[in-house]
């Protein structure tokens, strides 16, 4: 489990890193809603960061930097950036569902299933269609 | 490691458990045959997998959205790619069941112009309410089920999104 929390806790990092570049891209009400989802991110994080520590496991210090997959250089790009986020924190999320149970796992469904909704709606924002995957977190 | 080692064992648990019960309900029928009492009634079914009434639930959904097109073709570019998700959460169901999926003259779309066809705003209903059946599935499946029932809920909570 602590395998699969720690890939979680980096995909939140890497969210948090990302939507720092993507809102300066962005027009006035997305960038609302990018604050908002960074700012869920880091409640995601803190809560990782918690529960690793609860079971004894060293988190390390978060990396100093995060590759982005492509530049973030305007509004399209930065777009297709917090959808490309939001699909990766969805896949890390999903692998915690098999070592976990109870409210743990209903708590990773919640995480995986907020990402997916918010890839959902940045994609209506970029107008890529569709606006779902059919198995949100699923590799490839 | 500890922790995975108590997941293994209850998912071993309630594989057990579910044998027991099936094991029971057969004994019962015997006995109860035996007696001469229930003559007419049929055989019961086999236990139905837990994960049936998710099966159900996406092909009844998919049916929805087809009726909801049919009646308005301009909906369809929106709605398509989701009954097709929930086409493809039924089928990936099927397969882990081990059940067959009804043949596809089984499908709704010839009779659906008889009705109005749900509107959207019933489908988004229709997905809350499906989603939270999905969560409640995912939360007692045995782990291997867990990630695919967890898929099926977060698509159907994204299903909901695209209906605003």
């Amino acid at each position: 489990m602590i395998e699969e929390l720690t890939g979680a806790l980096a995909a939140e990092e890497a969210a948090i890193y990302a939507y720092g570049l993507i809102g300066v891209h962005l027009a006035s009400a997305e960038q609302d809603r990018a604050r908002t989802a960074e700012q869920q991110h880091r409640v995601r994080r803190d809560e990782l960061v918690d529960r690793l520590d609860e079971l004894r496991a060293s988190t390390g210090p978060a990396p100093a930097g995060y590759r982005l997959p492509f530049e973030v250089t305007d509004r399209a790009t930065a777009l297709k950036l917090a959808v490309h986020v939001e699909d990766g924190v969805a896949q890390a999320w999903r692998v915690v569902l098999p070592v976990t149970e109870g409210t743990e796992r209903v708590d990773a469904l919640s995480a995986l299933t907020e990402s997916a909704v918010r890839a959902t709606r940045w994609r209506r924002l970029a107008e890529v269609t569709p606006l779902t995957l059919p198995f949100p977190g699923r590799p490839g | 490691m500890v922790l995975t080692g108590a997941v293994v064992m209850r998912a071993g648990g309630h594989t057990r458990r579910r044998v027991l019960s099936v094991a029971g309900t057969a004994v019962g029928a015997a006995t109860l045959t035996g007696c001469g009492l229930f003559d007419d009634e049929p055989e019961p079914a086999p236990e139905p997998d837990p994960l049936q009434p998710l099966l159900d639930e996406a092909l009844a959904l998919a049916a929805a959205y087809d009726r909801a097109i049919a009646a308005q073709p301009d909906l369809g570019v929106r709605l398509t790619s989701l009954a097709e998700d929930h086409r493809a959460h039924a089928a990936e169901l099927a397969r882990l069941i081990g059940t067959a999926l009804p043949s596809a003259s089984a499908a709704p779309s010839s009779s659906a112009s008889a009705t109005d066809g749900d509107t959207t705003a019933d489908l988004r209903k229709a997905e809350q309410a499906a989603q939270k059946t999905a969560v409640a599935a995912c939360r007692t499946a045995p782990r291997e089920r867990a990630a695919l029932v967890g898929s099926i809920a977060a698509c159907r909570a994204t299903h909901a999104e695209a209906l605003r």
